[in-house]
């Protein structure tokens, strides 16, 4: 286990989650590929902070907020989906145009 | 050796299930698969000698947000949507837009190819707490001030209107 090999398994997971998010029609989908991009982040601060400053927790930390504010986010997330939903009756994102004039 | 060998399963666990969390039809299992692939990367981080941050994954990631998916996933689903296409018509600029993150990302990590860990893993969780504690209080309190905002936006986004 190298630092490499650490940076391509979390660039290859942040790839996967923006190749959901751009791609889902699904806004439950989209959501989920956004949280694989925040699990990627993590990743990369453990592994610089494992490999690069061994005697720190800095990047531990930047990560244990991230997990904090991601978790924020998708609450916050999936009320907003369970109310446009109430309202629109879908999940697809190309039907949601409530805001269209 | 049986490091690395857990290592790269851990990491081939990963990347397949985020591969099914991105190209399931049916949610359920996509939610089922994003919970195995944060579990895999919990594993991951427990290598990395970053017990704390381990915990907190299983605790807050497979425990908390995987399982609300699955709730809110089982709210809104519907039979029908079974049988429709999942993925937009926009897939190949998707690819393409992935294959150009790719190529920065390889510009940008190409300088870190191989320095090997100095240390033997130590537990961080004390230093965690004294650093949360000390130099990082006032991002701390912060976060939990951003957490009780989240709390009551969703309680006030997610209640059932009496008279519309």
């Amino acid at each position: 286990m190298t630092l490499s090999s650490c940076l391509l398994l979390s660039g290859a997971l942040f790839l996967i989650g923006i190749f959901g998010a751009l791609t889902r029609r699904n806004v439950i989908g989209i959501l989920m590929g956004i949280e694989l991009m925040f699990n990627a982040a993590n990743l990369n601060l453990a592994a610089f902070n494992h490999f690069l400053h061994p005697g720190g927790v800095a990047g531990q930390c930047l990560a244990l907020f991230i997990i904090a504010i991601a978790a924020a986010e998708v609450v916050v997330g999936l009320a907003l989906v369970l109310a446009i939903n109430r309202n629109a009756d879908t999940v697809y994102v190309e039907e949601f145009n409530l805001l269209k004039g | 050796m049986a490091e690395s060998l857990i290592f790269y399963s851990l990491a081939a666990l990963v990347l397949l299930s985020a591969l099914a969390v991105v190209t399931m039809r049916n949610t359920v299992h996509s939610a089922l698969f994003l919970g195995l692939s944060l579990a895999g990367l919990a594993g991951i981080f427990a290598e990395l000698s970053a017990d704390f941050l381990f915990a907190a994954q299983i605790l807050v990631y497979v425990g908390g947000i995987a399982v609300l998916f699955i709730f809110v996933v089982m709210l809104l689903g519907r039979a029908s949507d079974l049988h429709l296409r999942q993925i937009n018509a926009q897939w190949p600029a998707a690819l393409l837009v992935c294959a150009v993150a790719a190529a920065g990302l390889w510009r940008a990590a190409r300088s870190f190819i191989a320095p090997a860990a100095t240390r033997a893993p130590a537990p961080t969780t004390e230093r965690l707490g004294r650093l949360l504690m000390g130099g990082y209080a006032v991002p701390f309190e912060l976060v939990s001030l951003l957490l009780t905002a989240a709390l009551l936006g969703a309680v006030f986004f997610s209640r059932l209107e009496k008279n519309p």
